[in-house]
């Protein structure tokens, strides 16, 4: 009884990772192509059109598209670095924040996912479609994290 | 040439990621197959069967859903692939977890952006949410 379950879980782990692996491997030499070869930076400006749909700076788009793609953690370095560098307002950080806590890593997750049977078209299509919607509504809302950080703040002096 | 060391380095980074990988799978993978004979899966799935039908999802699928959300993605899929679920199942997990993931260790990197913790929470969650009763739902319907 107790060899049988370890036997299923033993084979069982190793039939998952090695579907993940040969998911993962052709997918980390991807990225690093793209990365060597600065090609995010070279396609960056075919996705200018983003900065019309939510009114952003034309520096936002590079970081966005880097934490869209690579992940959250090294688009928040990218971010980092970028408004340091160029022109990117609060309101900007916020609404690519925004975009990215919903929608990141997109190639990684989605192909993980499909390895272990989800819809892959359809899971991209929806966490894309969302974090569009839900990024353009609050760039129409102008809302900006600085202005709330000020209103707690009076709130504070006022107590 | 640098095609070829980008490869180097891309192969480099996928024993990397797939060790990092395997040393979350492997155990929540054994754990959950452990738990399945015993009586605690049961106790898991009668709790979340309610809540889980909301999603058009088995009971057991709450275990997934909080080790993607307290942990991370991978020790999601580990648990995934350890419980036997259809491909409508897994789809509307994926979207669910897609949006709302890992959150100890994301929030707190977009804490380090200066966004509020809470808004960023919320709007993960309620997107999980939402996205999990709409897309459970129609996949009922389908």
């Amino acid at each position: 009884m107790i060899v049988d379950i370890l036997k299923e879980g033993i084979l069982g782990s190793a039939k998952s990772m090695y579907s993940i692996a040969i998911i993962v491997f052709p997918i980390m030499i991807g990225l690093q192509i793209l990365k060597d070869y600065n090609i995010l930076n070279k396609i960056s400006n075919m996705f200018r059109f983003v900065t019309k749909i939510f009114n952003i700076s034309s520096d936002s788009v590079f970081p966005l598209l880097v934490g869209v793609i690579f992940g959250i953690s090294y688009g928040a370095g990218v971010i980092i670095q970028s408004s340091k560098d160029g022109d990117i307002t609060s309101r900007d950080l916020f609404l690519i924040t925004v975009f990215l806590v919903t929608c990141h890593a997109v190639i990684e997750d989605t192909l993980l996912f499909v390895a272990v049977g989800a819809n892959g078209y359809f899971l991209l299509g929806i966490r894309v479609l969302s974090a569009i919607v839900i990024t353009f509504i609050l760039s129409r809302l102008n809302i900006s994290e600085n202005e709330e950080i000020i209103e707690n703040e009076s709130v504070v002096e006022i107590n | 040439m640098v095609l070829i060391k980008s490869i180097k380095t891309g192969f480099v980074k996928g024993i990397e990621t797939t060790w990092m990988l395997g040393k979350v799978v492997v155990p929540v993978y054994l754990l959950v197959t452990i738990l399945k004979y015993t009586p605690v899966i049961e106790w898991i799935t009668s709790i979340f069967t309610p809540l889980m039908a909301l999603f058009n999802l088995p009971g057991e699928a709450a275990i997934i859903l909080v080790l993607g959300n307290v942990l991370n993605l991978y020790a999601a899929i580990g648990a995934i692939t350890a419980i036997s679920l259809t491909p409508m199942e897994v789809t509307v997990i994926a979207i669910m977890l897609s949006f709302s993931h890992s959150l100890l260790i994301e929030t707190a990197v977009t804490k380090k952006l200066g966004i509020s913790v809470k808004k960023v929470i919320l709007i993960r969650l309620g997107l999980a949410v939402v996205s999990g009763i709409l897309v459970g739902q129609l996949g009922g319907v389908i």
